[in-house]
């Protein structure tokens, strides 16, 4: 028998905002969180904007605990999304004399990602070593150097375990602590695997989600010579049209979303509000290339027909699907496709569509803020759209909220994200019922 | 509950590159830390380190995939030889073994196949180190009079047809370095279609990884899983990080092999390594039907967090007690019954004094357990220590063996240490346990299959 597993409080910092509230009513009015990159000086890079978290300061709480001290964004972030799910959980503070949970009950299962807090000693002592006329770096030199300029916190402050590391200080987590890095499936596998040690029983309480910053010179340097990302610099806040025929590319983008879970038992004990219930998670891989998805999504297929057995359910039971939709031409088409396969003729009635299209792609932690959407949604019986859709693709042929976002009854959402060299991961989310 | 076997083992490490090579070392009591001299380290207070031997990895892929092995950074190649010995040793016909072979006609007896979308593969991983002279050969291009980065330059070319900057890094250049593509690279070439995560929490990775894929084949979403955890640390970026956390002992450089003292009254820090493991784990109902050989069998799992500080060890040892206990639980068995216990054993005194009080806690007052801390004698490879211990514990559960603690002559507070190989005894259950600097905890209990 295992446990059930309900949601009973969430949290996100997003380039659309830092509250839940704020956030959704930009999502669902079709506002773009994608703007010119202020983080350092992208002017000449082949693309020069992403979705940035804009004016975000640390808590108060958090600078005067001390313990936080040259973090990552990422790691802020994280801090700050767990703090709102935590007290929308109702959860007490972990040195209130009320605490009654047992901090062994409660675990940590993130998918973030790494840090780039070394940037500047990393260029000037690698520049500085090196030596043109071997034509390879002086070690020697460059010891002597990093030696004296780099700091040892921040080295470690940059590892993707650390926003896990803090969140276990902070709320006084002891029990099992993961953090997972399947790139851009990394967080919807933390939810569910976050799941799967609940209904166990190896915990009562999960803090689980993701948190991420590529927003750096070599992030985006990175995904530059990959060419996945849009490069319409003219036009930021149009530059992210998942599955439209002109979209050219993905927007970066970086974040936090968190999420308590909770075993129904624990959370019905403590009589705590509960906002939805996971009951389907698939994952697998397409062991196929780690450059390209499978054609035919191979691996997405197996994810999502994963998660509705595990959820028990048919195709006809899911009323919104919060689509990976990264804006790129393979994924788009290909997620197309593996919705069609496993949804047969029920795909053309199930509306789908992508966040990223306004929030960007938050990468590790996209799969959270996509988590949390479909929560909202089943909340408020609205569907976020896909913006920035205006010419049909004949290979993306689905409904998918185009540009405005739409009323309806959604009981069952399921939310899709892919990894960057083929891990693939589904996640099913109820309206709660008792 | 379906039961869990461990029917392959593949390792990398000072040794070797096999699990063979590992064991041996170990029985032999001697180190595999030498001089660190893949690179330059003159400039460095510690100036040693666990190196892998020399190896090429187009030697352990199929032909057709010999290709992409130029995209591999050393963490991901030290993965695909891993498993590449784990399958071999688990007898697993996959699709990269059978083209290696040359066909299925061409497999030797044995061999069978197991369905690609019942395996899965969960490798853990650390943060990949960009290679620093391919790095710097692109920086230099676009570097000021100053020799900082010029940003603009490094954004795109100064003059049309120039390459100046960024260009001059090949286009699946972060691909290199994302630690997903250990598990990835590995996924593709055995085609392993079940679920496929990668576990990022340090020293604890491997432990995490095999915990979460035992999850997955216990409740029925594989039958096989590759599981471990490989990395590198032993490249100039990770001796500045680990030297600039004061882990390492720098009073070792003139005899390396005795360096790193495990758990020891002369501890004085760790020794940078590389390495890790992979290994077969798999439903015992599969492994029987195939015949396969079994090593050990998962007895039980733990996992916890410190809550200190990151570089910072729980002192108290009351939460890797937590977690020791709980994988004692799972195993249904009591502090009596475990007869080998591999610790974190860094060799950093603050680090083995909790280790120390952890396993007092829960075995104080009952005949104590033989304790066998390897990083004295692979270093720490980071992702890839608790791997090794892992298959070291297997192999120590198959061959009924305890190894010696190599470097760990005068050890700790009244806990047991071989010094040569202990044999004739019965080896019923061994614990491996697992710290890592960001403060995750994660404990294996291994037991003889019977």
């Amino acid at each position: 028998m295992r446990n059930r597993v309900v949601i009973t409080g969430m949290g996100w910092v997003t380039p659309l905002g830092q509250t839940l509230q704020d956030v959704w009513q930009r999502l669902t009015s079709g506002e773009s969180g994608i703007a010119p990159i202020t983080l350092f000086d992208a002017r000449t890079f082949p693309t020069t904007f992403a979705a940035e978290v804009k004016n975000f300061q640390l808590p108060q709480r958090f600078v005067r605990s001390g313990r936080h001290r040259e973090i990552s964004r990422a790691t802020g972030f994280s801090l700050e999304a767990a703090r709102q799910a935590w007290m929308q959980a109702g959860l007490p503070e972990a040195d209130s004399p009320a605490a009654d949970i047992d901090p062994y009950q409660v675990g940590i299962y993130l998918g973030s990602g790494d840090a780039a807090l070394d940037f500047v000693p990393f260029t000037g002592t690698a520049i500085s070593s090196w030596d043109d006329a071997a034509s390879c770096l002086d070690t020697t030199k460059w010891g002597t150097r990093a030696l004296s300029v780099f700091n040892a916190l921040r080295e470690i402050e940059q590892e993707p375990c650390m926003p896990a590391n803090h969140l276990s200080m902070e709320f006084n987590a002891r029990g099992p602590a993961f953090n997972c890095l399947t790139a851009c499936a990394a967080s919807t596998q933390a939810l569910g695997e976050a799941a799967e040690i609940i209904r166990r029983g190896d915990a009562q309480v999960m803090i689980s989600g993701g948190a991420h910053s590529m927003i750096h010179p070599f992030g985006v340097t990175g995904f530059n010579r990959l060419t996945a990302l849009s490069t319409f610099n003219d036009n930021p806040s149009r530059a992210c049209r998942p599955f439209d025929a002109t979209r050219g590319g993905f927007v970066i983008g970086e974040g936090a979303g968190m999420l308590i879970l909770e075993s129904l038992q624990h959370a019905q004990k403590r009589g705590a509000g509960i906002l939805a219930e996971i009951v389907g998670y698939g994952s697998s891989a397409d062991a196929y290339r780690v450059t390209d998805q499978h054609p035919e999504g191979r691996g997405a297929v197996v994810a999502i027909r994963e998660a509705l057995r595990d959820a028990g359910m048919q195709p006809e039971d899911i009323h919104y699907i919060n689509a990976h939709g990264t804006g790129t031409k393979e994924n788009d088409s290909t997620e197309t496709q593996a919705i069609k396969t496993v949804f047969g003729p029920h795909a053309r009635q199930v509306p789908i569509s992508s966040i990223k299209s306004m929030m960007g792609h938050l990468i590790a932690a996209a799969g959270a803020v996509e988590a949390i959407t479909c929560v909202l949604a089943i909340r408020d019986g609205i569907l976020p759209p896909t913006a920035n859709y205006s010419v049909p693709d004949p290979e993306c042929d689905l409904d998918y909220v185009p540009n405005t976002a739409r009323p309806a009854r959604v009981d069952v959402a399921m939310s899709n994200s892919f990894g960057f060299g083929g891990q693939n991961d589904t996640l099913i989310v109820r309206r709660f019922v008792n | 509950m379906r039961r869990v076997v461990i029917t392959g083992l593949g390792a990398v490490s000072s040794f070797g590159l096999s699990a063979e090579t590992l064991w041996q070392g170990l029985i032999s009591g001697k180190s595999g830390i030498g001089p660190l001299t893949i690179f330059n380290a003159a400039s460095f207070p510690s100036r040693i380190a666990g190196i892998v031997p020399p190896f090429k990895t187009t030697d352990y892929v199929p032909k057709s995939y010999r290709k992409a092995t130029k995209i591999m950074a050393r963490d991901i190649e030290l993965a695909v030889i891993a498993a590449d010995g784990a399958v071999r040793s688990a007898r697993l016909a996959t699709r990269g073994m059978i083209e290696t072979f040359g066909g299925p006609q061409a497999l030797p007896a044995g061999w069978k196949t197991v369905d690609p979308t019942r395996i899965g593969c969960n490798i853990g991983a650390g943060l990949i180190c960009a290679d620093l002279n391919e790095m710097t050969s692109a920086l230099v291009k676009a570097r000021n009079p100053d020799l900082s980065l010029n940003l603009a330059t490094w954004g795109h070319s100064a003059e049309p047809g120039k390459t100046s900057g960024m260009e001059n890094l090949t286009p699946l250049w972060l691909l290199k370095y994302l630690p997903n593509m250990l598990a990835c690279h590995v996924s593709i070439i055995h085609d392993t279609q079940g679920p496929s995560n990668t576990i990022t929490c340090g020293q604890a990775s491997a432990g995490l990884a095999l915990m979460e894929a035992c999850r997955t084949i216990q409740r029925g979403n594989a039958d096989v899983a590759l599981v471990g955890g490989c990395e590198s640390v032993t490249h100039p970026v990770g001796l500045m990080r680990w030297s600039l956390l004061n882990r390492l002992t720098t009073t070792g450089n003139e005899d390396p092999a005795h360096a790193c003292k495990p758990l020891d009254k002369a501890a004085s820090g760790t020794v940078i390594g590389e390495g890790g493991a992979v290994l077969v784990l798999e439903d015992l109902e599969s492994a029987r039907t195939r015949g396969a050989v079994i090593y050990a069998e998962i007895a039980g799992l733990g996992a916890s967090a410190t809550g200190q500080p990151a570089g910072q060890c729980d002192s108290t040892g009351e939460s890797m007690a937590y977690a020791i206990k709980k994988a004692l639980g799972e195993a249904a068995i009591g502090p009596d019954d475990v007869n080998m216990i591999i610790p974190p054993g860094y060799g950093i005194p603050a680090t083995d004094a909790a280790d120390i009080k952890a396993i007092h806690q829960v075995f104080s007052s009952r005949p104590n357990p033989w304790v066998v801390g390897l990083r004295g004698a692979t270093g720490d490879c980071g992702a890839g220590s608790q791997a090794l211990d892992i298959v070291a514990a297997a192999m120590a559960v198959h061959q009924q063996t305890v190894p010696p603690g190599i470097n760990t002559l005068h050890p700790l507070d009244s806990i047991n240490v071989p010094h040569t190989p202990q044999t004739g005894i019965q080896l019923h259950h061994v614990l491996v346990a697992a710290s890592s600097m960001a403060g995750q905890n994660s404990t294996v209990v291994l037991k003889k299959y019977v």
